[in-house]
């Protein structure tokens, strides 16, 4: 019988085995190296670099967050091709410090990140095996939109996958498969992955290591009907062990589901996630719920500059679970327009109306944005 | 009596008949034909339902098989062509499907972006030379080194074809 390390290692050497072109496979068409293409015009490696900036005014109170002007994430996408089958995709942010000029030494302006760094080896639709740091595949928006905020119809993200929230892994560090099989016309996607889960600090990866012997492993399937052009409907599974330095070890299970309408006469996303904490070796257990759902309308012939948009988003965390002690609750509603400015800028306004303790009256702001892609 | 009211009416008659079959008639150089979906002759694959060419167009499938990769190549913006596909496959506007493409690229989801090429020549020269190239081009002006493929079973002019 394999322990859990002996499975680990099993399974990543697995992926690399995967990874590894097969002679059949690889050929592109007759003659060549089996990784070059006899007659193409791109030349290898390729480099292509994108981005996306936003700039952001609040209206609140200061005990709710920042006010006035803020300037939003610097994100930088890059996509490199370095053969035909084998590919690099990296995102790097840039987000201003609050504390920037105090300590020393001095703080700088901005933060720097490795969002996502990615080297992908693709051997069909079916099968694609890739090694890196992810945005974990357990939640639609955190794959969909990424740090891009103009591809987000609202401002803000739903709180649930807020980025460096700790309510859901945000970043995953390992290796993942996927691919898609057309299944009749269902087109049904998978993602599974093995990896670093949460840090010592729960709200980020394990950058620099497991913080202990157990990898966190996750599942996803999803499907995209052809009939139902627009739709996808998918759940993933995600374990992984919690080990924060001074307190007992537990045992996490996340499920979550999605179903997204993504054409935008309605927009329709709805997202739900459970996640359940056992005590290593202990009898504390604790379960914790959080959904939303968001519905945006684009509107028709000349006003189809303008999508307005509501959200609705509800976490109930319980009191007792000390994986996620000071991890509010939240009851909040959101109504916004979005204008499109152009094909590749739009100005997002919205209101936000939140709860953190049942029966307390809402808290009120109003939130601008003006988010772009180059 | 009678006589003169269609003496009268004649004229009038003649030239609403005349503007009838001037806007009938299609204007020199306005193409109405049918689009056809062309591949680089080395493509293993004869016939696409109309599902599978929007998961090509989309970018949802990147390989023809596992050795042959897919190398969407479109017309500039604005052409006839991208037009019947934009509405007729992908059922989005012009700045939609834009977007679409730069949230796939951001998602990692697919590596090779649309080539775009100028006129209908350089499609079907750049389709007949690329491994793996599909594109779209007006049935009338189609290549002899490129292949046609039927789309749900027929070929561009036979009746119920839907790219047009």
């Amino acid at each position: 019988m394999m322990s859990s390390h002996e499975l680990y290692i099993f399974v990543l050497a697995l992926m690399v085995w995967l990874a590894i072109p097969r002679a059949s496979a690889a050929q592109p068409a007759a003659g060549g190296h089996a990784d070059q293409p006899p007659t193409s015009t791109v030349e290898y490696p390729s480099f292509h670099l994108s981005g996306f900036a936003d700039v952001n005014f609040a209206a609140q109170k200061a005990t709710d967050g920042a006010r006035g002007f803020t300037e939003g994430q610097f994100a930088l996408h890059i996509v490199s091709a370095l053969s035909p089958r084998v590919n690099f995709f990296g995102e790097l942010s840039f987000s201003p410090r609050a504390d920037a000029g105090t300590g020393t030494p001095s703080a700088t302006g901005y933060n720097a990140e490795v969002e996502r760094a990615i080297i992908r080896f693709d051997r069909s639709d079916q099968l694609k095996v890739s090694f890196g740091r992810y945005h974990t595949p357990v939640n639609w928006w955190n794959t969909a939109y990424h740090h891009g905020q103009w591809l987000q119809t609202t401002v803000s993200r739903p709180e649930m996958i807020q980025f460096g929230g700790r309510f859901l892994p945000v970043h995953f560090i390992g290796a993942l498969v996927e691919g898609s099989v057309p299944a009749s016309g269902w087109n049904v996607g998978y993602q599974g992955g093995v990896g670093n889960g949460r840090g010592n600090v729960i709200s980020r990866g394990g950058d620099a290591g497991d913080n202990n012997a157990r990898p966190a492993w996750l599942m996803n399937v999803f499907t995209k009907p052809d009939r139902a052009y627009g739709l996808q409907v998918g759940t993933s599974l995600y374990f992984d062990r919690v080990s924060v330095t001074g307190r007992p070890e537990f045992n996490e299970r996340i499920i979550a589901a999605h179903a997204v309408w993504q054409r935008e006469d309605p927009e329709v996303i709805a997202e739900i996630a459970n996640v359940h904490h056992e005590q290593v070796g202990g009898s504390v257990t604790a379960s914790n719920l959080a959904y939303y759902v968001q519905v945006a309308y684009r509107l028709p012939m000349a006003s189809r500059l303008w999508k307005p948009y509501y959200r609705f988003e509800h976490i109930d965390v319980e009191s007792t679970d000390p994986v996620f002690t000071g991890v509010p609750e939240l009851d909040a509603s959101t109504v916004g327009v979005r204008y499109d400015i152009s094909t590749y800028a739009a100005i997002k306004s919205e209101f936000r109306g939140r709860r953190r303790i049942a029966g307390q009256p809402f808290t009120k702001g109003w939130f601008l944005q003006i988010a772009f892609t180059f | 009596m009678i006589r003169l009211l269609i003496r009268a009416a004649a004229p009038t008659l003649l030239l609403s008949l005349s503007f009838v079959l001037v806007l009938a008639v299609p204007l020199g150089g306005q193409s109405s034909s049918d689009v056809a979906v062309v591949t680089n002759a080395d493509v293993p694959v004869d016939n696409l339902t109309l599902y599978e060419v929007r998961r090509l167009v989309l970018g949802d499938r990147d390989f023809w098989t596992p050795g042959v990769r897919v190398t969407l190549v479109l017309n500039a913006p604005g052409a006839h062509e991208r037009d019947v596909i934009l509405k007729t496959v992908c059922r989005m506007t012009e700045a939609q499907f834009r977007q679409h493409w730069i949230a796939k690229m951001f998602r990692a989801d697919t590596l090779i972006r649309p080539r775009i090429v100028d006129t209908t020549d350089m499609v079907v020269d750049l389709t007949g030379r690329t491994p793996g190239a599909v594109a779209f081009v007006d049935a009338s002006k189609v290549g002899k080194n490129v292949k046609v493929l039927k789309v749900d079973g027929l070929v561009p002019g036979e009746r119920g074809y839907p790219l047009h």
